[in-house]
């Protein structure tokens, strides 16, 4: 079963287990985004809470902020993480009814937005505009970085026990389309970084559809490298970043995307609480900066071979 | 009654510039609401923007000569049932029966909330006034969404200007609100002469009912100087809404009473004195003791606002 097909059977048991929850987007009553709310459109008793909307993001974050208002707890999907900058003005009152509007009614708002080169579409859908989401204040931002955890992000960013705020999990297309074998539970709080392994000789910081090569260049490079998954995008995890980055003292910071500002903040996080621990510059690789043709969108994420000379860079400093 | 540059074309009629009525079928409103109530609500709102003036916090403008609007929807919204006000829109809250000096800490900034001119009381199903532009109008249908699938049989109400029909999120809103055959109520409050808009601003026409109407939207126009024709307008509205019958659009036609030379039966309230003589249930008596109350009490909750004792 690929990643997209788990969550659609996801989504159905999220719409089963909380009648507030409602499935908003443009081709939800169709079947959804890469397929998300199949599973609920075959169940008649779920069709009801699938909600299309015209495809304008704006209108569509809106929609899902007044559900909310109303005491709902609305799914929105959209269909690429871009289309939240065409929603951006929406996005960013939705990041702020709570603190206006006073109360915890409006916040129960999830957005999965696919992200990042991996359908070969190019142009908008090889972009990674996380950082411009992440800016907004109010709004919880989290990346899924490895397809075993995709179900576990989901149902976690659903819950809102602790009542969180409204929150965008981005879904790397390069991850939506693989394998899933099993579900793995997260085993730390929604939003900490993951070590995916340990190391000493360097650490790499990477999320989303950075992590494939990141680990790749690990390999190769025959080194004992750490690689520690980002995973929470807004707010960063920034102790774990801080500790991950003091036990090696070499940083190199992987992600999808031209070079931009989350990066820059886990390299200020660094030097500003670790800069006694650190043997190297903090070193920076990213993708190529878009727009992206469809044949060349891999460019949109760090190469293995630049990744593997950050990593020499710092090594043998 | 002479017909002014300020009179509208093309409205429901409930009072006369006169002050009479119109049609003898209106009276079952006024069975429902007390002429002399929705008067002392007007005059409440007046005096609430006239404090405001005194202190004219940043992007304040003053709602004198809207009255109608805000009075109307607040008394004929039922107590669960959401409005998405605008900033001119403060007397709907105080009408709800939000705490004055609660009202008045927030509309000066000086609340949790605070920015200054915009108030939400979302206990009494007042929402906050968005700063981006026509945001709210979206969230309202969103929340009329949720009543749909509730089938719960209760309307929203979203409050604007017609400045506002130009952008996109007021299409976006009325497409998503058309599409899903939702039970929104659109309160446009439209100038005959907008001030400090440019001339293109007019080039979509002056008739927002007519626009909507194209849209498929059940739209009526009324006049703000005549709560009576605003009052059954919007009943309608919301009747159709609670029915599942359908968004619909409001357009009041108001005047700034500050303009240079507008004639008096242009101001709601003094249109509505006019009826209520003619009908003898005015008196200076009446006014004064109504005056005395209102200022009271609107008096202590912007002194305790601005820090008093």
């Amino acid at each position: 079963m690929i990643v997209a097909e788990r969550l659609s059977l996801l989504l159905a048991e999220l719409l089963r287990e909380d009648p507030r929850r409602v499935l908003v987007g443009e081709d939800v009553r169709d079947g959804g985004m890469v397929g998300l709310s199949r599973a609920a459109l075959v169940e008649p008793a779920l069709a009801a809470r699938l909600v299309a909307t015209p495809l304008i993001p704006s209108a569509q974050v809106a929609h899902a902020a007044g559900l909310a208002m109303a005491g709902r707890r609305p799914i929105l999907i959209v269909a690429s993480a871009t289309a939240l900058l065409d929603g951006y003005v929406a996005l960013r009152e939705l990041a702020r009814v709570r603190g206006c509007a006073g109360g915890e009614r409006s916040g129960a708002v999830v957005i999965l937005a696919p992200v990042g080169p991996g359908f070969g579409l190019g142009g908008d859908g090889a972009e990674s505009p996380e950082a411009v989401i992440a800016a907004l204040v109010g709004l919880r931002v989290l990346c899924v970085g490895d397809a075993e955890e995709a179900a576990a992000y989901v149902r976690g960013a659903a819950s809102f026990d602790a009542g969180e705020g409204p929150t965008v999990v981005l879904l790397p297309r390069s991850l939506l389309l693989a394998e899933c074998a099993e579900d793995r539970a997260l085993g730390r709080p929604l939003g900490a970084a993951r070590v995916v392994r340990e190391g000493a000789e360097a650490t790499v910081f990477a999320w989303g559809g950075a992590l494939a090569p990141a680990l790749a260049a690990i390999e190769a490079s025959g080194r004992e490298v750490a690689l520690v998954d980002v995973g929470g995008l807004a707010p960063i995890d920034e102790a774990a970043v801080v500790a991950a980055a003091g036990r090696s003292g070499k940083v190199v910071i992987a992600h999808p995307g031209g070079a931009g500002p989350l990066a820059a903040e886990i390299a200020a996080m660094v030097a500003d609480q670790a800069i006694l621990h650190l043997d190297a510059p903090v070193l920076r690789v990213s993708g190529r900066e878009g727009p992206l043709t469809y044949p060349d969108e891999a460019a949109a994420l760090p190469s293995v071979e630049s990744i593997a000379a950050a990593l020499a860079r710092v090594i043998l400093y | 009654m002479e017909q002014s540059p300020w009179d509208p074309e093309g409205v429901e009629v409930g009072l006369d510039p006169a002050g009479r009525l119109v049609d003898a079928a209106w009276q079952g409103l006024l069975a429902r609401v007390d002429p002399r109530a929705l008067y002392k609500r007007m005059l409440a709102a007046r005096h609430l923007d006239e404090h405001l003036a005194r202190v004219a916090p940043p992007m304040w403008a003053p709602a004198a000569g809207e009255e109608a609007v805000s009075v109307a929807v607040a008394l004929l919204a039922a107590d669960d049932e959401w409005i998405y006000p605008g900033l001119r829109d403060l007397a709907i809250a105080a009408i709800r029966g939000m705490d004055l000096a609660e009202l008045a800490k927030q509309a000066l900034g000086a609340a949790y909330n605070g920015r200054p001119g915009a108030i939400s009381a979302t206990e009494l199903a007042v929402a906050h006034v968005p700063e981006a532009l026509g945001v709210h109008l979206g969230m309202a249908v969103g929340h009329a969404q949720a009543h749909k699938l509730d089938g719960c049989g209760r309307a929203v109400v979203a409050l604007f200007g017609e400045g506002l029909t130009t952008t996109g999120s007021f299409h976006e809103a009325i497409a998503a609100a058309v599409v899903g055959d939702l039970p929104v109520v659109f309160v446009c409050k439209s100038q005959l002469w907008p001030e400090g808009a440019p001339a293109e601003a007019g080039l979509l026409g002056d008739s927002v009912t007519e626009r909507l109407r194209a849209c498929g939207l059940w739209a009526r126009r009324c006049d703000g100087a005549d709560v009576i024709g605003v009052a059954r307008s919007l009943e309608l509205a919301l009747q159709r809404a609670r029915d599942g019958r359908g968004p619909s659009l409001v357009e009041v036609v108001v005047t700034p009473l500050h303009a240079p030379q507008v004639p008096s039966h242009r101001d709601p309230l003094e249109r509505l004195r006019r009826y209520l003589e003619a009908t003898e249930q005015w008196s200076p008596t009446f006014v004064a003791a109504i005056e005395a109350e209102i200022e009271g009490q609107l008096g202590r909750a912007f002194t305790l606002a601005a820090g008093g004792a």
